[in-house]
């Protein structure tokens, strides 16, 4: 039997970027969230989510965009099809860890 | 709160538990609280139909003697609060999404705006001509079947299945309400209707608001 454990993501096995993506996955597809919202429902300080921001957007998994809401600049962060897909991959990966061995 | 942000998570359910709790924090913070909609308008309706069936009652009844323009004013400017309440809660809660929702919830505001500045324009042209008790059937049936109808579209676009159900009892309820005749309808608008919609809120309120 290949029984093999799965593989977790390092990028996303960290508890402040899993809690990132797990968020963002809550958005619909094509939406994208202010960083304040984000910074407010993470509980993180600023400085703290732009570090694993930076780091996830390094890998591709979310995209970081500056826009003008009127005249103030806003940072908007949304997950990519990348990083959507790694997270389904991250959660499916841990839900089999968890499932009870195969007893032959 | 600082924790050691580098470190995995303990374990696999941990993980699970992380990414349920974070998942649970955002949709809770993205949407807006259903008693914000459902309140305003529930009460609109349950008020504002109730005053009109204690004055406009069946058969010409009047089960509570005050002036005709007062149920109508009253019904009105509970309905013109109720979507100013729910059109700024709407607009605080989504502020902070951009993109495809904040679009759509644009597009269907205006909807709601449209289709009822629509029916203002064109009812009076018949109601004119019709006998008092008639007339207000008229306004009422049409604009209970304009507000179940867009709840049924809103349910597609957010497939949100109480909003579904909503819709479809409105529907339902007017049909009844339309054939019991004028002061029936008020009545059943406002204690199925507009009771309904307090117990919905009150229900979503509780289990969390998921969708």
């Amino acid at each position: 039997m290949s029984d093999e454990l799965p593989e977790l993501d390092p990028v996303i096995h960290a508890q402040a970027r899993l809690r990132v993506v797990a968020a963002l996955s809550a958005l619909a597809e094509g939406d994208r969230l202010t960083f304040p919202r984000l910074q407010e429902i993470l509980r993180m300080t600023a400085g703290n989510l732009s570090v694993h921001l930076r780091k996830l957007e390094d890998a591709g998994y979310v995209e970081i965009t500056k826009t003008f809401s009127g005249r103030n600049p806003t940072t908007l962060v949304c997950l990519t099809r990348r990083g959507r897909l790694a997270f389904d991959e991250y959660t499916a990966a841990v839900r089999k860890l968890l499932e009870p061995p195969d007893v032959h | 709160m600082e924790i050691d942000d580098e470190r995995p998570p303990a374990s696999p359910a941990e993980s699970l538990r992380l990414i349920e709790q974070e998942r649970a924090a955002a949709e809770r913070g993205l949407a807006a609280h259903p008693m914000a909609f459902f309140g305003p308008w529930g009460t609109a309706w349950l008020v504002g139909f109730g005053l009109l069936f204690l004055r406009f009652g069946p058969d010409g009844r009047v089960f509570v003697p005050m002036p005709p323009w007062l149920p109508l004013l009253g019904l009105f400017a509970l309905l013109i609060a109720a979507a100013a309440v729910s059109g700024y809660v709407a607009g605080r809660a989504y502020r902070h999404i951009h993109g495809q929702s904040a679009t759509q919830g644009r597009m269907y505001g205006l909807a709601w705006f449209l289709a009822f500045l629509g029916m203002g324009t064109t009812l009076p042209r018949f109601a004119d001509h019709l006998p008092e008790a008639e007339a207000g059937l008229l306004w009422g049936s049409v604009a209970v079947g304009l507000t179940g109808a867009l709840h049924l579209a809103g349910s597609a676009i957010w497939r949100d299945r109480w909003l579904f159900a909503l819709g479809a009892w409105l529907i339902l309820i007017n049909i009844l309400g339309t054939a019991a005749g004028p002061g029936w309808h008020s009545l059943v608008i406002s204690v199925a209707g507009g009771g309904t919609m307090l117990l919905l809120g009150t229900a979503l309120w509780l289990h969390g608001w998921r969708r």
